[in-house]
């Protein structure tokens, strides 16, 4: 009996799989040319719109110390097992009564189990990414709902709440204003902040965030032509005591030829009259086999905290970087890739960082790829060397595979130890159009852990309906 | 051990099971256009005509496809059947879907002259690609209505837009990740990036208060740009000082202490780990004291580990009438007043 119960532990796991995979085989001839399903159509003759969704499932398996130890002290150790679930889904250019193509509705979220036990993690936990609804009417339109506005001012923020806009003559306004979606880390079991704690046991247990005093709003204005684009924006986000950031931006960009765009962007603190970062770039393409890029930054780190922080009144230094990046396409199958960025930094020595990469892509239907890649990066205190393998492969119509390793060499030991290893693989199985597994391991060593092992299993579900005809 | 043997087996079993299910294929070939174009015997008394392009490809006015030709038109000339529908089987990948075209009125430009080559370069020439990039699109005409309005559609289905990455026009390459939140912010955010992305892929990178980064849940894509890919649990302090307003792309201070919290390596949880070097803050003249220089470089380091409101243990030593002397650095001013609530912390 106890024979048999270990024969069935033993073939339980790859049943399921071997029925999958029966499942899902599909007889070759299955597959007909595409034109044939496509032969009728005629964009004009159907109404488009698109409902789209996905699912995605990661089990993950791996032990972790969190706390590290010291002077001999033992590392308590735990296995964790999260499972978590990520669902997305939106609708695009659904017709409404008074215009076609003109309601769209975007859906993500996330949430976690976590079966074992942990001193920091709830067993259940989640959240909602996005939730809007977007309408238009002539040249305006509006947003309801969680969602999220991002470059110029606003850098990039999530809130509750409403935007709107309108374009007309290449010129467009837009507005938003709402409650900020606060983030979530201040909100885990166990976590406090003890300040001086050596000499006044001071405990600053901050109380739950009450979401009226969290909130933003701002606008941009703009005019794009198919050569020239550029907004002004402003973004004010309050919190509980004050400003966390009132900035002002100016973003512009220009195509003046095919072969080169260029562009600037700054962002300016009102609250201390200084810009937090302005950059250039410019891309050019001077041959089909070259693309070149170029950038300057200057960047006032302390300006891009919040005004609420008192750290943010320690400093105005900044720093500088130049540099740029070059890709070179020098046979069919052979790419280089290179960028270099050298850093100024106020008051200690220059920082640089770069990286040299070879890319090789063999085959066209079953394709190959070996991507080797050195990099530098100097920094203040420390820096580093690293070497990059990554080689994947797609092994037939349903199964792929990656393999990476990562190999760094510290300027400056970290912990005592002066290198670090990564290996990395995955390998991936399309079982359907709209149905992927796959299975990722790594395993890892350094100056942090001795060896780190972990492995996750994705599964993602799909579905699309990118047209659908309708009579009109 | 037969127990163990027979999981074994039975792994293998399902292995090939899997790959049996997959049938793997030979790499197919390309179609030899300039074969049937140029290499066959034609036009003279008892050959057939010549062909050319829409001898094939019924290319009628507002149609999507390429129009590959039917069993039966391949069927005049070949009389095996299997040869012509393995080479039928072949369609072409179309990475960027299918382009909404009316060929027909190009092909009456006065430019094009009715020539298919000059725009489909690639089926005489193997080395070039058998569809236009979308720069050869536009070096003819513009659509500079449709670009200033954001409008992808019609010419591409919006599905087809989702899985195209940009090769040529608006390539996304390493400067265009650098700069992508300028390029969002030129243009009608909701209109022209839109297009293609949804909100949550901005999320998927950006929406730091996931709980799996994008590392973790996307290993496979290894020529990405994600920042956090291999060890970066060990580099990330390099990482930080070297770009030291990279990280608040992101995050904020909140994301770097709770996480420093949890691993006991924060100011804010009791007997942390101290990280800093013997001399690093002192009360006394003979201690190197040189916390400040650093601070005034990269405080957002610092803001990592000791941001803790009005507990920041900076105020203890720096408040007015402390030991520590004034922090505000040359040239340091701000639109509040010392009532702000912040500044009343050390402006009591």
């Amino acid at each position: 009996m106890q024979r048999i119960s270990g024969l069935l532990r033993a073939i339980a796991p790859p049943v399921p799989a071997l029925l999958l995979c029966l499942l899902v085989a599909r007889p070759s001839t299955a597959d007909e040319p595409r034109q044939t399903s496509r032969k009728d159509q005629k964009p004009d003759a159907v109404d488009r719109f698109s409902v789209s969704g996905r699912s995605e499932t990661y089990v993950q398996l791996y032990r972790r110390a969190l706390v590290p130890g010291q002077n001999g002290q033992v590392v308590p150790t735990e296995i964790a097992v999260p499972v978590h679930e990520y669902l997305f889904a939106n609708a695009r250019d659904v017709d409404a009564p008074w215009q076609k193509d003109s309601i769209g509705l975007e859906f993500a979220a996330w949430g976690r189990y976590w079966p074992t036990e942990s001193r920091i993690e709830r067993a259940f936990d989640g959240d909602l990414q996005t939730a809007s609804l977007r309408l238009e009417a002539g040249p305006t339109w509006a947003r309801i709902g969680r969602q999220q506005v991002a470059g110029g001012a606003a850098r990039y923020a999530r809130f509750d709440g409403i935007m709107v806009g309108a374009r007309e003559l290449g010129f467009f306004l837009e507005g938003y204003g709402g409650f900020t979606v606060l983030p979530r880390w201040n909100d885990q079991p166990g976590y406090h902040h003890l300040g001086s704690a050596e000499d006044t046991l001071l405990v600053y247990q901050p109380a739950a965030p009450a979401r009226g005093n969290y909130w933003l709003t701002g606008g941009r204005f703009g005019y794009q032509t198919s050569h020239v684009s550029g907004s002004l924006s402003f973004h004010d986000q309050e919190m509980s005591g004050g400003v966390d950031h009132r900035n002002l931006g100016l973003d512009v960009g220009a195509q003046p030829t095919r072969e080169a765009s260029l562009g600037a962007s700054a962002l300016l603190d009102l609250d201390s009259g200084r810009f937090a970062d302005a950059r250039f770039w410019l891309d050019a393409t001077p041959h089909p086999l070259f693309d070149l890029g170029a950038e300057v930054l200057h960047a006032e780190p302390a300006l891009l905290l919040s005004r609420q922080s008192v750290l943010s009144v320690f400093s105005t230094d900044g720093f500088d970087e130049l540099g740029g990046t070059l890709t070179a396409k020098l046979l069919r199958w052979l790419r280089l890739d290179t960028n270099g960025y050298i850093e100024s930094y106020r008051g200690t020595g220059p920082g640089a960082r770069g990286e040299l990469a070879a890319r090789i892509a063999l085959g066209r239907d079953y394709p190959t790829l070996l991507r080797v890649a050195y990099s530098r990066v100097i920094a203040p205190k420390n820096g580093y060397q690293a070497l990059r393998i990554s080689f994947s492969r797609k092994l037939s119509r349903c199964f792929s595979s990656t393999l990476e390793a990562y190999g760094y060499f510290y300027d400056q030991p970290i912990a005592g130890y002066t290198t670090s290893s990564v290996y990395a693989g995955t390998v991936s199985y399309q079982a359907l159009d709209s149905l992927e597994f796959l299975w990722s391991a790594s395993l890892a060593q350094s100056p942090y852990a001795a060896s780190d092992a972990q492995t996750m299993l994705r599964a993602s579900y799909h579905f699309d309906t990118p047209m659908r005809p309708r009579q009109r | 051990m037969n127990v163990r043997f027979s999981a074994l087996l039975l792994w293998i079993a399902v292995a090939l099971a899997a790959l049996a299910a997959c049938q793997s294929e030979s790499t197919p070939t390309r179609f030899p256009h300039q074969l049937h174009l140029t290499r066959i015997a034609c036009g003279a008394p008892g050959k057939p005509a010549c062909l050319s392009c829409v001898s094939c490809h019924d290319v009628a006015k507002h149609d999507s496809g390429q129009r590959i030709p039917g069993a039966a038109l391949c069927a005049r000339c070949h009389h095996d059947d299997h040869q012509v529908r393995a080479v039928l089987a072949v369609a072409p990948v179309r990475p960027s879907g299918e382009i909404a075209i009316d060929h027909d009125k190009h092909l009456a430009m006065p430019e094009i002259r009715g020539q298919c080559v000059p725009c489909h370069a690639g089926v005489v020439d193997a080395k070039r690609p058998p569809l236009p990039p979308m720069s050869q699109c536009f070096g003819c005409h513009e659509h500079a209505e449709q670009w200033a309005q954001g409008q992808c559609t019609p010419c591409h289905e919006p599905e087809a837009l989702r899985r195209t990455m940009p090769t040529t026009f608006l390539k996304h390459d390493t400067a265009f990740l650098r700069h992508h939140g300028s390029a969002m912010a030129e243009r009608q955010q909701a209109q022209l990036c839109q297009s293609c992305h949804t909100q949550a892929q901005c999320q998927s990178c950006h929406d730091v208060t996931q709980d799996l980064t994008v590392e973790a849940r996307r290993p496979e894509q290894i020529e990405s740009g994600q920042v956090h890919r291999g060890d970066f649990m060990v580099r990330h302090a390099i990482e930080a000082r070297s770009e030291p307003a990279r990280c608040l792309t992101c995050h904020t201070v909140q994301t770097c202490d709770a996480c420093h919290v949890a691993r006991g390596v924060s100011a804010n949880v009791a007997n942390p780990a101290n990280p800093h070097p013997p001399e690093w803050v002192g009360s006394n003249t003979s201690s190197s004291n040189f916390h400040g220089t650093v601070a005034r470089r990269d405080i957002v380091s610092c803001a990592g580990c000791h941001e803790a409101g009005p507990a920041t243990n900076c105020i203890r030593c720096h408040k007015v009438g402390a030991y520590g002397g004034n922090p505000h650095p040359r040239g340091w001013k701000s639109a509040r007043g010392v009532d702000a609530e912040m500044c009343r912390y050390c402006h009591e």
